[in-house]
């Protein structure tokens, strides 16, 4: 086999454009369990939203892409901000950090956010129904760029554009900006934090509106890519950025991109040698191995015993 | 307690054993229609879910992501066993309830030592993979699009797939594992599994052996999940994976969740509950999904200990259920066993 | 003879800092010893060491016997070594006779199948424990009740009740004073003096001089990691290198 096989190198681009989205959606992961020590289980109804915003703009308005991808965004941080309302905030009944990390309180943000995620993505099946709605042919990002030997699409350029972006804008976010500092602060010492005057509440609801902004970014982004919408599009792809997550570590951002990667470019190796329906096994390996061998994540610090 | 002391402990069971198997099945017969016999199949065989999930994660606290998947192993086995071997009834029930078990003691091994959040998202992704096997092992599982099981209920040779036999069959097996569960859960193995959950270093420093009683009650769980999946593959008379999938999981733990978790009585109603109500709603439509959901979310918010909570419900269970709770005249103790 | 219990240059290292540092101490049969130190000195990582929920960096701890490093705690209860917690930790959604009644069956343990099948006399020898356990600590009358329902001052006695449920042969008690006023502690040490005349082994983990040295027989001192006396409280009392440790250099 040569390594260097156009066909090769185009999968192994596939693969970093569905790391990156992974990468994404794995950030929203992090910036909430750093924060709170939960686990958010309705980011992939964050990642479907995006998607259907998207979807919903494009076949009322016709908007260049650009805007497609703004209005995601704004639907991302409007059901980040809601989906900690509702879902998180009360269960938050007191504000010391035993109860902030409190395993009472991880597990019925746990289930809460759970049956959020199922009325979420029924509604969405009642307004859309189940089945894949196409997105209209000129917003598909799949034109042919001839690159040297290696033919690949125009969104295999925007996701990493895109996602390029977002992440030095999170760069920018978490180390010069009032609210990046801190959350960056409550996910190290949350009673610390509030100590020294930072409104944790108000902290918390920027997380989810940063992580969730990410989330519904991946989703309309994957949408144009394969040009395929349906209301349990976020599923598969919650639990891959939840495995890099624990891959990276849980509570590191670089960590869980490169995991993403990783787990982007071996998913698409594999549905090359092997089939597409085992791919996703690839996934679910990995999270086990890593949980049994690397307890503390590739290039985690250290996990905490609660 | 005091209340109770009046009214013999047999009460409650002798209610219950006429509902299932005289009440209801005169109601179902005068009806006769095969739509209420299957609404109370199901009901059933979620009972049992219901009820073998709350072994795992109401008693020993570990919470289970990915109990559909066991439950479909049980399924296939009994679908397999049926296609390939030829075998009935009679020897798929203990044998889905075997592989099913097994199975989980094998995922088990190496994954049992997690914790909290490690351990769901393990069981999750544990069911995932048998999910995607089955789906996905065409030539051994037919993938896509199932198996239809040629054998209907039996009993060495003797049909029970009429009707009402059919009720009888799954109802007697569904309420001998139900007992089963409460005996194992409402007993000093059980209050050893409750401290688990409650504490498990503590636990631990008590001499409890932590790690192989997880390990006892996720296999036996899935013991149970295996049973109920035979009886679905024998009464349905044909599965695919699309039974067994993760919102199945879900649905059984919100099933448990919103009865109470650490409550038997709890996960029993929580499951009558969570099937009966959207087969009431019928009229709804497609919002019977949404009330699931919402049954889930509004429980957590406003039930925190679900519908029994794990006091009351255990007050229930020792005075009623037999679980025998007093002391003799001689001052000595007698705990429940 | 050998000693019940055996520590022999113990030390446990945490990154840079020794917490024990080449500790050997041995605690015999039916003594009541008194583990004291200031803040920091290594009381709990020791404790910890002995019971199994530290490993040791180096040095042997041996019991009846048996070396007991590397073992896993439940084996290390199981062996006869009981210990109740600094911070409380009962089972607060159990019932009080079932928070007890773990003690017992993790020393005699019921399996699925006894559960199933009703061994009864396994069952009954659980239940007689439990019993005797919440009768010693006198809780008899609350057994219905909710862990988490007890005042602080009960549940400390549930705590040692279900430690004594075990039947251990060496009790280790942490801080058992904490949290307590001067009445419930001057309680606390009778019913600890009456449990030792009852023969069982106990060692005394205190922060607080006081309850030590009026109940224990022998004292250990430990002082930034390292023993620096042992020997019966009278003793204790003058060691200048103990009231240097607590009062500073001065005294």
């Amino acid at each position: 086999m040569d390594l260097f096989d156009p066909y090769y190198l185009q999968q192994l681009a596939i693969g970093l454009s569905l790391g990156m989205t992974y990468a994404l959606m794995a950030i929203g992961f992090t910036l909430i369990f750093g924060v709170l020590n939960v686990v958010n289980f309705a980011h992939g109804e964050i990642y479907t939203l995006g998607a259907f915003a998207g979807l919903v703009l494009i076949t009322a308005a016709a908007p260049p892409i650009a805007a497609v991808v703004f209005a995601a965004l704004a639907i991302g941080a409007f059901a980040g901000f809601s989906l900690e309302r509702l879902a998180f905030k009360p269960f938050r009944r007191f504000t010391d950090e035993a109860s902030l990390k409190s395993r009472a309180m991880r597990e019925s943000t746990l289930l809460s956010s759970l049956a959020v995620s199922i009325v979420v993505r029924e509604a969405l099946e009642i307004v859309f129904g189940s089945q894949m709605r196409s997105v209209p042919f000129e917003y598909l990002i799949n034109t042919p760029v001839r690159v040297g030997p290696v033919i690949l699409v125009t969104g295999d350029f925007i996701i990493l554009g895109v996602a390029a972006a977002m992440l030095i804008g999170l760069q920018y976010l978490l180390t010069r900006t009032r609210i990046g500092l801190s959350i960056r602060a409550v996910s190290n010492n949350p009673l610390g934090a509030k100590y020294v005057g930072i409104d944790t509440d108000r902290t918390i609801i920027m997380t989810f509106v940063v992580g969730s902004m990410m989330g519904a970014a991946a989703g309309i982004l994957v949408g144009l890519y394969y040009g395929a919408i349906f209301p349990a599009m976020g599923f598969v792809p919650g639990i891959k950025a939840f495995v890099a997550m624990v891959m990276g570590g849980l509570s590191s951002i670089p960590g869980a991109v490169i995991c993403a990667l990783i787990l982007g470019i071996s998913e698409s190796m594999a549905t090359t040698f092997v089939s597409s329906g085992w791919s996703d096994m690839v996934a679910y390996g990995f999270l086990i191995l890593t949980l049994i061998f690397f307890p503390n994540g590739l290039f985690g610090a250290g996990r905490e015993r609660v | 307690m005091s209340a109770s002391k009046s009214r013999p402990q047999w009460v409650l069971p002798v209610l219950i054993g006429l509902l299932v198997f005289a009440a209801l099945p005169a109601v179902l017969a005068s009806f006769d229609r095969g739509y209420f016999y299957q609404i109370a199949n199901l009901a059933l065989i979620f009972v049992l879910l219901s009820a073998s999930m709350h072994l795992v994660t109401g008693v020993a606290g570990l919470l289970h992501l990915g109990h559909a998947a066991f439950y479909g192993v049980g399924a296939y086995t009994a679908a397999l066993l049926t296609t390939k071997l030829g075998l009935g009834f009679t020897w798929t029930l203990p044998l889905s309830g075997l592989v099913a078990a097994l199975v989980a003691f094998l995922v088990a091994l190496p994954t049992m030592r997690l914790v909290s959040i490690y351990f769901a998202v393990a069981t999750l992704a544990i069911g995932q993979m048998l999910y995607l096997v089955m789906l996905n092992w065409v030539e051994f599982t037919k993938g896509p699009n199932g198996i239809i099981v040629t054998k209907g209920l039996e009993l060495f040779g003797f049909s029970l797939s009429g009707r009402l036999a059919t009720y009888y069959t799954v109802a007697a097996v569904v309420v001998l594992c139900v007992v089963a569960i409460g005996r194992l859960s409402h007993s000093y193995y059980g209050n050893a599994l409750r401290s688990i959950r409650e504490d498990d270093q503590c636990a631990d420093a008590m001499g409890v052996r932590t790690v192989r009683l997880k390990m006892e009650a996720f296999t036996l769980s899935a013991f149970f999940a295996g049973v109920a999946g035979s009886l679905w593959a024998h009464m349905t008379g044909y599965i695919s994976p699309g039974d067994f999938k993760f919102s199945e999981s879900i649905l059984i733990l919100a099933m448990v969740v919103v009865g109470g978790l650490g409550s038997l009585p709890g996960a029993v109603i929580g499951a009558l509950l969570l099937i009966l109500l959207p087969e009431g709603l019928r009229g709804l439509g497609d919002f019977r999904n949404i009330m699931v959901g919402m049954v889930m979310f509004l429980s957590i918010l406003f039930l925190p200990k679900g519908l029994l909570g794990e006091v009351s419900a255990l007050r229930l269970v020792r005075q009623q259920l037999g679980a025998a709770w007093r002391r003799t005249d001689n001052g000595i103790g007698i705990g429940w066993r | 003879m050998t000693h019940l219990l055996e520590i022999e240059n113990a030390s446990r290292r945490f990154g840079g800092v020794l917490a024990v540092n080449d500790v050997t101490a041995h605690v015999d049969e039916g003594e009541l010893v008194g583990l004291i130190g200031p803040n920091g000195a290594g009381k709990t990582t020791l404790f910890n060491l002995i019971s199994g929920f530290t490993p040791l960096s180096a040095g042997t701890v041996r019991f009846a016997g048996t070396p007991i490093n590397g073992l896993r705690t439940n084996r290390v209860a199981r062996l006869g070594i009981s210990r109740t917690f600094q911070n409380l930790r009962v089972f607060p959604n159990m019932s009080v006779f079932d928070n007890v009644s773990v003690g017992a069956v993790g020393t005699l343990p019921q399996g699925p199948l006894d559960a199933l099948f009703g061994a009864a006399k396994r069952a009954d020898a659980i239940s007689e424990r439990t019993w005797a356990a919440l009768e010693a600590v006198g809780l008899t009358h609350v057994a219905d009740e909710l862990a988490a329902n007890l005042p602080y001052g009960r549940r400390k006695y549930l705590e040692i009740a279900r430690a004594l449920a075990m039947q251990p042969r060496f009790l280790i008690l942490d801080e058992p004073a904490a949290g307590l006023n001067d009445t419930e502690t001057r309680e606390l040490a009778a019913f600890i003096k009456r449990l030792h005349g009852q023969g069982l082994t106990i060692m005394l983990v205190e922060h607080d001089m006081n309850l030590v040295m009026s109940i224990c027989q022998r004292v250990l001192v430990l002082a930034t990691g390292r023993k620096i006396a042992d020997g019966p409280p009278e003793v204790i009392r003058q060691d200048p290198a103990v009231l240097e440790a607590y009062l500073g250099v001065d005294a």
